[in-house]
């Protein structure tokens, strides 16, 4: 048997992703029934069993969204620790990059949380109203969730199972490396454009959170996310580590940065999701959500200014740059 | 300042994409392979602008560097035999390449395997292989050259090194 499968926290972790699974596969079969049969101006029974069932629903699936959110942090700290007994890797870097399943594994739990708090905002304007106006929508929604937790689980079973203790993989240096002379960034960019990229992107997002131009969010959000995932394993990660050739966005989890990883990509995540969804929410239901809008640019807000001392504390220290 | 808010922010976002466009065309990618090479002759290497297939460093100098081209008219570049002979291993065109080095004597590219190999040469990768037109008693030929670097019989083993230093002065 596959050594990694015992390890007591891999053990935690895929009895934690069963629970998920379980409580998703209740509320799909509410769901199903209330794509089929929900009719708010009827007053069969029926429709009554609904509406309550429908509360049983909103609670499993607000469940669903806290565990993913506390699943998906567990995740990155069990396979930070996994690198213990994985060969040649690091950090979290290496054991993710073991096999093909990893990697995709972790993007498709982001966007699983990220269509969760969607689904959440749904949730709440439905509630408003008193017709409950986006129920069949949600519960329609639910299902494409539904399916995606599906594939997560495919790939969370492939991802351990193919995980293996005697085949050595790449440290971090080695996956973000670079060929000499080959660029890792994107849109073949050098480092000064990267930043003047990623303030600029930054000041568009934030402006237009406080401006409320929703087409905006919608366009630059996606893009100040990626651009902000390079600059920070490229460029910020660098002074976290305080090693100009040390480039990785996992071994900032770590003990030794103070788990400081956490706090940056949870930021990042967490600014950029609700900064879509506050979008999202003007541009299709015509609603302007003020909450939403204030979590999204503090989260935002912080992680810029997370990032920016780093660079400016190593300088203020040591009087250079990297 | 509300109305203009939206207009000013949309010309930034333009700014931001404008930087992309400009980055994009902005500098050439080092050559890592050159396809079409129809004459299966050896390509004159941009130095300082190509890569190394196999140890991924930036190629400095034509002398004693050595290229592969593959049947379909594939150009992969080394700044090392011993790189070459590394890379070319698990290639199902092994047999059917056409190897070629840049000699450190004559100074031109000739065929690899009718080349000599000195073996405590100053390579780029230290593995101590240089490659001469001319056969003298201190060269060994393409095969055992290729055997020396697959058994880890080069100048970057400090073993061997130190039993090669104890018998050749180059």
């Amino acid at each position: 048997m596959n050594k990694i499968l015992l390890n007591q926290k891999v053990i935690i972790y895929l009895s934690i992703e069963t629970l998920l699974l379980l409580l998703a596969t209740i509320a799909f079969f509410i769901a199903f029934k209330i794509v089929k049969n929900w009719d708010i101006n009827s007053f069969t029974p029926n429709q009554f069993t609904l509406e309550r069932e429908n509360y049983l629903f909103i609670t499993l699936v607000q469940m669903l969204l806290f565990f993913s959110i506390f699943d998906t942090i567990y995740f990155i700290y069990v396979i930070d620790k996994l690198h213990l007994f994985i060969p040649g890797a690091m950090c979290a870097a290496g054991v993710i990059n073991a096999n093909s399943f990893g990697v995709p594994l972790l993007l498709l739990k982001l966007f699983f949380i990220f269509l969760l708090l969607l689904w959440q905002n749904i949730n709440i304007l439905d509630l408003r109203e008193k017709t409950f106006p986006y129920t069949k929508i949600k519960a329609s929604f639910f299902i494409i969730i539904f399916l995606a937790l599906i594939a997560i689980i495919y790939f969370d079973i492939n991802y351990f199972f193919h995980l293996k203790t005697n085949l050595p993989v790449s440290c971090c240096s080695t996956l973000y490396g670079q060929l000499e002379g080959q660029n890792p960034l994107p849109f073949n960019l050098d480092t000064k454009l990267l930043l003047i990229l990623f303030y600029l992107l930054f000041i568009v997002v934030f402006g237009a959170l406080i401006g409320e131009v929703a087409f905006l969010i919608l366009l630059a959000t996606p893009l100040f996310l990626y651009i902000a995932y390079y600059s920070v394993t490229y460029f910020f990660g660098t002074y976290i580590y305080e090693l100009p050739t040390h480039k990785c966005p996992f071994c900032m989890f770590q003990k030794e940065y103070y788990y400081i990883g956490y706090l940056i990509w949870g930021s990042l995540f967490l600014g950029t999701f609700f900064a879509l969804i506050w979008a999202i929410d003007a541009l299709l239901f015509k609603i302007w959500q003020k909450k939403l809008k204030l979590i999204a640019q503090i989260s935002l807000f912080l992680f810029v200014i997370i990032c920016s001392s780093y660079v400016a504390f190593y300088y203020f220290k040591n009087g250079v740059f990297l | 300042m509300k109305k203009l808010m939206p207009f000013l922010l949309t010309l930034l976002f333009l700014g931001a994409i404008a930087i992309i466009f400009i980055a994009l065309a902005k500098k050439e990618a080092p050559i890592t392979v050159v396809t079409n090479n129809f004459e299966g002759k050896p390509l004159p290497i941009k130095l300082n602008k190509t890569n190394d297939t196999e140890c991924a460093m930036l190629i400095k100098t034509q002398t004693n560097a050595a290229e592969v081209i593959a049947p379909d008219r594939k150009t992969w570049f080394f700044d090392d035999p011993g790189c070459m002979v590394k890379w070319i291993q698990n290639k199902p065109f092994k047999k059917k390449a056409k190897l070629w080095v840049f000699t450190i004597d004559t100074k031109r590219w000739i065929d690899a395997k009718k080349a000599f190999y000195t073996t405590t040469y100053h390579s780029a990768m230290h593995y101590g292989f240089g490659a001469m037109e001319k056969n003298s008693s201190k060269t060994i030929n393409f095969h055992t050259m290729v055997q020396r670097m697959l058994h880890n019989q080069t100048m970057a083993n400090p073993k061997f090194r130190k039993k090669l230093l104890g018998t050749s002065n180059e």
